[in-house]
């Protein structure tokens, strides 16, 4: 034991609920703390550790949208994944970007895991548990989460990970998600209809045409804008004292459309400048006024995801064929009306000519990505940490509702000392928080914040 | 480098913040309570509007006010609207670079040194609201003036 004083600010157990990619990564930082007091328990109700939602599909063509030298699970060891790549000989030193897939990511993280469980078995300071988080509640001297077998665990604080959501949003009607029980054998000819257009997108096209799907695929978002592709460039150098902080989004989206022509008048790609921009993204968010974020989130939000979250080039390439051929249409547009029968009769507004379509497909897919009404989760323990007023959502409801500090906050403004929040979770407060680039600065602070 | 535009727009904010919340001020009060020309005030609170940090109405009641609580908007903010990128001199910008013609910039340590500077200015500017800069307390500057002072109340004692 250390000192009293010590002890009552370093709290020597922790929770983090979640055992996805941000729970996983969240616990090795954690653990490379040196203190031997330390407790760290990893729940996941999942059978697998490191999956979560984005790394647990087994198809191929299902890669990573970072290149494998970003991918990295520790802040401060950009090339760990690099090199895990390397010396198994699942990656060519001199073959440029990699996009690996993404089931060599779930297993990366697995075997992290799994030298971490190693190592700590000696300590104890690693506690792996299979089972699904009820709820957590604040006690006298630390937290209790309640589990599904009816057992609780108990810690001095608890770190919630639980990444994105695993059911639809409301009002997506007769949609299903991929690859979920509702996702029943198709006619190879049959037409579907998939709403949304970016990356989820892309996603259910690689999985239809990998189960010989032949039929139309019609993609339907308000913009109908496709991703674009990654290219190797240079991010381009910028300091905070360049951006514009705290305007209004006008002025910062002219400010950010000048820049990039400017730089391509001297020859630079545009990636090098969204790319450049990157560092300052949580910055620049976090300085907008409220007015500014809501619009971002409704106006600008789908053209800034088509070049800030790009496709591994070979995969564009898949796209843009079958876009050409017919294959996938994209529709700009948005869905008026959808009657149940044998088939799905959708209709279907342009967005550019008003002009009702009405469509017959045998299935409809949500893919309207992982951004959804947090208030709606079915997510049991954050409902219920909102439903007893622990946490609330954020003002734009992308997420929970969290300090600077990943501390959650009450319903009446309070901010938790023993509950945090790591991950897709704290997109309200964070912004640019789904992918491991930023995850893992995120829980290389946090853990500094708590154990020093 | 702080330009007299940036300066006059600092100030002209701080009048602003000064005003009950809602109310709003003339451009010619405001102009004459800071020794600003009028015309150059007209184009400085025109891009302060552009970026969002006042609102404006026309008219004979017409005039300005913040459009956020003066807590909420950092002196950095406004500096960089005015007068563009933080940089204590014009080649140490990523952005706006303006090359010196007197020197090789891959070597000048000069512009090396003042890089650094700039993340300096940018930490103090972000981090203090128009709020902060207006209560700046009076007692600060009574404090300034003595020592200006000094050596004349001593010549009278003497």
């Amino acid at each position: 034991m250390t000192t009293g004083r010590a002890n009552s600010i370093i709290p020597n157990s922790i929770i983090i609920v979640g055992g996805g990619a941000s729970g996983v990564v969240l616990a090795a930082h954690l653990l490379k703390s040196p203190n031997p007091d330390l407790r760290v328990a990893l729940i996941e109700k999942r059978p697998h550790f490191g999956q979560g939602m984005a790394y647990s599909t087994l198809l191929s063509a299902h890669v990573l949208n970072v290149n494998a030298a970003g991918m990295s699970a520790y802040a401060d060891d950009p090339g760990n994944f690099a090199r895990w790549l390397l010396e198994r000989g699942l990656a060519n030193p001199d073959q440029g970007p990699f996009y690996a897939p993404r089931s060599l990511y779930a297993r990366y993280l697995k075997e992290l895991l799994d030298e971490l469980e190693a190592r700590e078995r000696e300590t104890g300071r690693l506690r792996l548990i299979r089972e699904e988080s009820l709820s957590i509640s604040p006690t006298a001297s630390g937290v209790e989460v309640a589990l599904a077998n009816g057992t609780s665990v108990v810690a001095h604080l608890a770190v919630l990970a639980t990444g994105h959501d695993e059911q639809p949003g409301a009002g997506q009607g007769h949609a299903i998600r991929m690859g979920t029980e509702a996702d029943t054998a198709l006619d190879a000819d049959a037409r579907v209809l998939v709403l949304g257009t970016g990356l989820s997108m892309v996603d259910a096209f690689l999985s239809l045409e990998q189960r010989g799907h032949k039929g139309e695929i019609i993609a339907v978002s308000r913009r109908g804008l496709l991703p674009s592709p990654h290219r190797k460039g240079n991010p381009i150098k910028l300091d905070v004292a360049d951006i514009p902080l705290g305007t209004q989004l006008s002025y910062f989206v002219g400010w950010f459309r000048d820049l990039i022509r400017e730089n391509q008048r001297a020859g630079i790609d545009w990636r090098d400048v969204v790319d450049g921009l990157r560092p300052f993204n949580q910055k620049i968010w976090q300085n907008w006024p409220s007015s500014a974020k809501r619009r971002f989130v409704e106006h600008t939000k789908a053209w800034w995801d088509i070049h800030r979250h790009r496709l591994a080039p070979q995969v564009h390439a898949r796209v843009t064929e079958a876009v050409q051929s017919g294959r996938i249409r994209p529709v700009a547009g948005r869905v008026v009306g959808i009657e149940a029968g044998d088939q799905f009769t959708v209709q279907v507004q342009s967005r550019h000519t008003q002009a009702l379509e009405t469509l017959e497909v045998a299935r409809l897919y949500d893919c309207t990505g992982i951004a959804r009404d947090i208030s709606t989760t079915s997510n049991s323990v954050v409902r219920s940490l909102v439903e007893r007023g622990l946490a609330r959502p954020d003002p734009l409801r992308l997420g929970l509702d969290v300090s600077a500090n990943c501390e959650i906050i009450g319903s009446d403004g309070s901010v938790s000392a023993k509950i945090l929040a790591v991950g897709p979770l704290t997109r309200g407060t964070f912004f640019e928080i789904d992918a491991i680039p930023d995850i893992r600065v995120q829980c290389a602070r946090l853990s500094k914040q708590l154990l020093g | 480098m702080l330009t007299k535009k940036g300066k006059y727009g600092l100030k002209a904010l701080v009048h602003l913040a000064h005003l009950p919340v809602g109310q709003l001020a003339f451009v010619g009060d405001i102009a004459a309570g800071n020794n600003i020309p009028k015309k150059f005030l007209d184009a400085i609170l025109g891009e302060l509007r552009n970026a969002g940090f006042v609102h404006s109405r026309k008219g004979k009641e017409g005039g300005y006010r913040l459009a956020r609580p003066a807590e909420e908007i950092k002196v950095g903010h406004v500096v960089r609207v005015l007068d563009g990128p933080l940089a204590p001199i014009p080649c140490a910008s990523r952005t706006q670079y303006q090359r010196c013609e007197d020197c090789n910039e891959a070597t000048c340590q000069v512009r090396h040194l003042m890089l650094e500077v700039r993340q300096a200015i940018a930490e103090v500017l972000d981090q203090r609201s128009l709020a902060e800069m207006r209560d700046i307390g009076l007692d600060d500057l009574a404090v300034a003036r003595n020592i200006n002072d000094l050596p004349v109340a001593a010549k009278i004692q003497a």
